[in-house]
């Protein structure tokens, strides 16, 4: 399985903070955004940082593995 | 003696963060420190409360990496980061960040490039809780 995760405003608009998608061998980084992406535009619309297994990626061919985490956040504003 | 590098709910006591630094070297020159407070108001607007959410080991990775690398990059002697991670209302302390070192340009450079940097990769978010409704807050300067 692939863990997802959602944080902040994008949280609000999926309306979870948390899935899991069944893993497939060959599986990328941009299957995942194009899967989740259809079903929720609004939400990927705010998507600024993807992280995979907590490490900032910008390649979206990145090949996944079972049990990564990967998370979908907008623009930190902490501080 | 708590560590260096922290993301909690509690408050902190920043005469507290200043003494660990104080106990850890008699070389420092100088601490410069930045206190981050809520605000009660935004744009126009009254804010209530202010709510902090964070990708917790992420974050913490992260303020760990950007604290090794201002030590490094200013030649500080040590340097603490602290954020918390909850609601707070105005007047409430948010985040804090100390930076010592022999001299004040190394310290005062330091700090303020620990907080920019903070804003920038550290995966946490706010949210500001007003009379009109709640709302993330988008980035600024």
């Amino acid at each position: 399985m692939i863990k997802v995760l959602f944080f902040g405003p994008i949280a609000d608009r999926v309306e979870s903070r948390e899935m899991q998608l069944e893993f497939t061998p060959g599986m990328t980084l941009h299957d995942v955004i194009s899967h989740l992406g259809m079903q929720y535009p609004g939400a990927f619309s705010l998507v600024s940082f993807i992280a995979v297994n907590q490490t900032q990626v910008h390649d979206k061919q990145t090949v996944l593995h079972d049990n990564d985490e990967i998370a979908f956040m907008a623009k930190f504003s902490g501080g | 003696m708590s560590a260096p590098v922290r993301i909690q709910e509690a408050d902190f006591s920043q005469d507290e963060e200043i003494a660990a630094l104080k106990a850890g070297s008699k070389r420092i020159g100088g601490i410069a420190t930045f206190l981050g407070c809520a605000r009660d108001f935004s744009e126009g607007r009254d804010v209530h409360e202010i709510s902090f959410e964070a990708y917790g080991s992420m974050a913490l990775a992260e303020m760990n990496k950007l604290r090794s690398e201002a030590i490094a990059k200013f030649e500080l002697l040590d340097a603490r980061i602290v954020h918390r991670v909850t609601t707070v209302r105005a007047g409430d302390n948010i985040v804090f960040i100390a930076a010592a070192a022999e001299h004040r340009a190394a310290a005062f450079d330091g700090c303020r490039w620990m907080i920019d940097e903070l804003k920038q990769r550290v995966p946490i978010w706010k949210k500001e809780i007003t009379p009109q409704g709640d709302s993330w807050v988008t980035p600024h300067p």
